[in-house]
């Protein structure tokens, strides 16, 4: 749900749509990158809060994981956006149970009310719910580590096509197979209650009136299954199945994340958790004698979800918010916190959090909040790249096209140096000029020699850049004749003339801050005599981790 | 002498003439008592529901003085009086059918003519004498002690369900309930004629049709939603005795090809990856190499740190 609110906001709010080539000429004020940037954490917001009802889980969602540029107006209209979301969805809900104007359905996910009357808990709970947590960090550290050697295997053997389909069809045999082989050895017969609660009771080899409670719990969908796990009474389910299913689920769940399947790990994290901790309840309940109310499995399933999920994905602040808002009781926002940071810790100090790995596995140059900390005696010298392409003032067209049409480095930024004129002087920095401005150029055509017919022709406006947003055209694609090569072009007009920059003994953590602050994709470093020396991109400052020996520095790979 | 002591020796002395006497007279034979009991106030003998008990609700009538306008009046006392019969006569019918639960087809004529009598308490209308009972028996005082108690056995009706296994107001039981009736009795013959110690295959196989039939009849009566608890619980009896004590329920029979299929699945994606490790050239991927400024100093502090 989150991509897909993701990839809508970023469509929708462009007014066009390049597949179809149709352009709607609306929005074109949103045609640029920090525009899209907001739409896209607002539509992962929105997608937060339609999948569980949580509007305020969304943005602080999008807070923690979606932005990494985060103004005040920001916060206004993600909450606006989630709001909508969430009563949008309620209200097609409603019309599609043929219940049109009831809305009572807020989110996609229902987990049940947990009325603070029925469920309480109490002060000398709280270092079991702790404990808990500890536990849940450890079986997501698990997860995690598992599901790296897994991802690694799958990068370097399975990476064509076919293979991956194929892996995907054998995946979701297997799971079948597995699922029928436990449904049709169990022997846990439950007898139907009045009440129907089963949908779709399944009765096998058992007795008239009885269903088989494992195929029940195969047989919901995971979501039902969960509200299932934190609502039913206590007594509902055999300790033996339960134990059976959770390891058979979590192995299964390991090995589906990661394929080339729209799959997620919220939904299967928080069915693994509750099965455990509803397990752990009942054997709570069963330590302490003459069968003690406090030991509800109900709520220990909702202890054990969320403790599984944070050990999982290691997301502290919305997930406390998302848990509460989708129970519906703010009572248990201080377990559930406890619970979460639990988690984190323990889960830490192990490994990373599933996404964290999977972003590092796909060596998508991403920043932290901050630099890594105890990076201040590397300068800019060491991390910048150098030495750095750059263009004069006035160029020559073929030196341009023949730099863009390099391969090897894709390099999207240049420095433009101006030459003093008449001495041997090495030339000093006067702005940065970026390929996609490059392009356009090239494409249309402005040289200084033509620059004469030109003024018959219409000036080169804003919106000609903006048109071509976001997919310039290749280089290849724009045709330069030999006569076109020998030709001038003046950069003074279209570069930025006042581009950011350090000097060399700049530290890094001062660096990282500057460039994190401001999204800036190149920062010129330059000596004292405004010389450009290197450049920093992303990929620079991205390779910097505090490992487990201090700082390292890893290398990305081409993607 | 103190009027106390005087009325105190009055009211011995009327005790003692007046036991055997109705309710409403103050004995003639003694004038002077008389008019001294006129004296006292509300002295007129309260009878209480159970006649035989006078003698010891007198002292406490006499004791403890109510004014005229709370009295219970006859009507509502007889009506009070019947009520509780009628309850009496439900709950002795209703204890013995509790196991095997038969509530519905034993004590239904009872359950209306109850129903019939507090019908008649809680109406409107007012009975002879311009009284209305429904105030004075349902709720006079805190606990609504008649309320409370028709209440519980109005809810017991409901939750078994009897509404559906009975018609004609209480006459007899419908028609659905009295062909599950017969074809279970079919299927308990069946069983009693096949019924033999161990060995159940040939009861399974004889009585497997009658068995089936009344399942399916179960099953229509559910969705239509005309199960009442007699019927719930005879049939789950019924299936008990199928399932648990002639094991007559389908037995686990091919294991065999089940753990083939499922060991031959299983073993497919180790194949998969095994083939795809040996055979698929390892993607290398190509690193970035950043072009670096070379400065001795700066690898000089590199190597410090990571030695």
């Amino acid at each position: 749900m989150i991509h897909s609110g993701a990839v809508v906001a970023a469509g929708v709010s462009q007014g066009r749509s390049t597949s179809l080539k149709k352009d709607f000429k609306i929005f074109e004020y949103f045609r640029r990158d920090t525009e899209k940037r907001d739409f896209v954490s607002a539509g992962a917001a929105a997608g937060v809060s339609a999948a569980f009802g949580a509007p305020v889980g969304g943005v602080l969602f999008s807070l923690e994981e979606g932005a990494s540029f985060w103004n005040q107006m920001l916060t206004w209209r993600i909450f606006f956006a989630s709001m909508i979301s969430t009563f949008t969805l309620n209200f097609f809900l409603s019309i599609y149970h043929n219940k049109t104007g009831d809305l009572s359905s807020p989110g996609l996910i229902n987990f049940g009310r947990f009325e603070s009357d029925s469920v309480a808990y109490n002060l000398y709970e709280i270092p079991l719910f702790i404990a808990m947590g500890a536990i849940g960090g450890l079986l997501g550290a698990l997860f995690n580590i598992l599901n790296y050697w897994l991802t690694i295997f799958r990068i370097r053997y399975v990476h064509r096509p076919c293979l991956q389909v194929m892996e995907a069809m054998l995946v979701a045999a297997v799971t079948a197979t597995v699922s029928f082989a436990m449904i049709y050895f169990s022997n846990d017969c439950q007898p139907l209650g009045p009440d129907h609660a089963e949908e779709y009771p399944l009765q096998l080899f058992c007795a008239d009136g009885e269903y088989n409670s494992m195929a029940t719990a195969f047989f919901n969908t995971p979501e039902r299954s969960v509200r299932s796990l934190f609502h039913n009474q206590p007594g509902t389910y055999n300790p033996l199945t339960l134990g059976m299913f959770t390891l058979t689920y979590f192995f299964l769940a390991c090995w589906t994340y990661g394929l080339t399947v729209s799959a997620g790990v919220f939904i299967p994290s928080l069915l693994i958790g509750a099965a455990w901790g509803r397990l752990f309840g009942i054997l709570l309940a069963s330590i302490t004698s003459s069968g003690s109310i406090w030991a509800d499995p109900g709520k220990y399933a909702l202890i054990g979800a969320a403790a599984q999920l944070g050990g999982i994905v290691r997301m502290t602040l919305s997930l406390t918010v998302i848990m509460v808002e989708a129970t519906g009781n703010v009572t248990y926002g201080l377990p559930i916190m406890l619970v979460l940071m639990t988690a984190k810790i323990v889960g830490d100090y192990f490994v990373e959090g599933l996404y964290d790995i999977h972003i590092k596995l796909q060596s998508v140059p991403f920043l932290h909040w901050e630099a890594p900390a105890t990076s201040h005696w590397l300068t800019a010298r060491e991390v910048m790249s150098s030495p750095v392409t750059c263009f004069n003032r006035i160029e020559k067209v073929g030196t341009i096209v023949d730099v863009l049409s390099i391969t090897s480095t894709n390099h999207n930024g240049f420095p433009v140096v101006m030459h003093v004129a008449g001495s041997d002087e090495p030339a000093k920095l006067c702005g940065v000029i970026l390929r996609s401005q490059l392009i356009v150029l090239l494409k249309h055509k402005v040289f200084v020699e033509l620059a004469r017919s030109r003024l018959t022709q219409r000036k080169l406006q804003l919106k000609d850049f903006r048109d071509a947003y976001p997919r310039f055209p290749p280089i290849q694609s724009i045709h330069v004749s030999q006569d076109e090569r020998e030709c001038m072009m003046d950069l003074t007009e279209f570069m930025n003339p006042t581009p950011y920059t350090v000097p060399q003994e700049t530290s890094l953590p001062r660096v990282f801050k500057l460039f994190r602050a401001l999204g800036l994709r190149h920062l010129v470093v330059v000596d004292d005599e405004n010389k450009v020396v290197g450049l920093v991109t992303r990929k620079d400052l991205a390779r910097y981790h505090l490992g487990k020996h201090g700082l390292e520095e890893l290398q990305l790979a081409q993607t | 002498m103190s009027l106390r002591k005087i009325s105190a020796l009055l009211t011995v002395l009327v005790i003692n003439i007046s036991a055997p006497a109705s309710s409403d007279g103050a004995n003639p034979a003694a004038p002077d008592s008389v008019e001294k009991l006129n004296q006292i106030p509300a002295v007129v003998v309260e009878s209480p529901v159970f006649k035989p008990a006078a003698d010891s609700y007198f002292s406490l009538n006499l004791l403890s003085a109510f004014p005229e306008d709370l009295e219970v009046s006859d009507y509502c006392t007889d009506l009070l009086h019947i009520f509780g019969q009628r309850y009496v006569a439900y709950v002795n019918c209703l204890v013995p059918a509790a196991r095997p639960v038969k509530v519905c087809q034993s004590c239904f004529a009872s359950y209306g003519s109850l129903m019939e009598i507090y019908t008649n308490i809680s109406s409107d209308q007012m009975g002879p004498g311009n009284v209305s009972c429904r105030d004075s028996l349902l709720r006079s005082d805190r606990l609504m002690l008649v309320y409370l108690l028709y209440n519980n056995l109005m809810d017991i009706w409901t939750t078994s369900g009897c509404t559906y296994c009975v018609a004609n107001g209480f006459q007899s039981l419908t028609n659905d309930t009295l062909y599950f009736m017969s074809a279970l009795n079919q299927s308990l013959a069946c069983f009693e004629k096949y019924q033999q110690q161990g060995n159940h295959s040939e009861l399974c196989k004889e009585c497997k049709n009658t068995y089936r039939s009344l399942n399916e009849l179960y099953g229509r009566m559910e969705k239509n939603n005309t199960l009442c608890i007699d019927t719930e619980d005879a049939m789950n009896v019924t299936r008990r005795l199928w399932s648990k004590s002639f094991n007559c329920s389908f037995p686990r029979e091919e294991t065999v090809p089940v753990i083939a299929v499922s060991s031959f699945m299983l073993f497919l994606p180790i194949i998969f990856y095994l083939s795809s490790f040996l055979h698929s050239e390892q993607k290398k991927r190509k690193l970035i190499h950043p072009k670096r400024a070379k400065s001795n100093t700066s690898l000089m502090n590199i190597q410090d740190k990571f030695s």
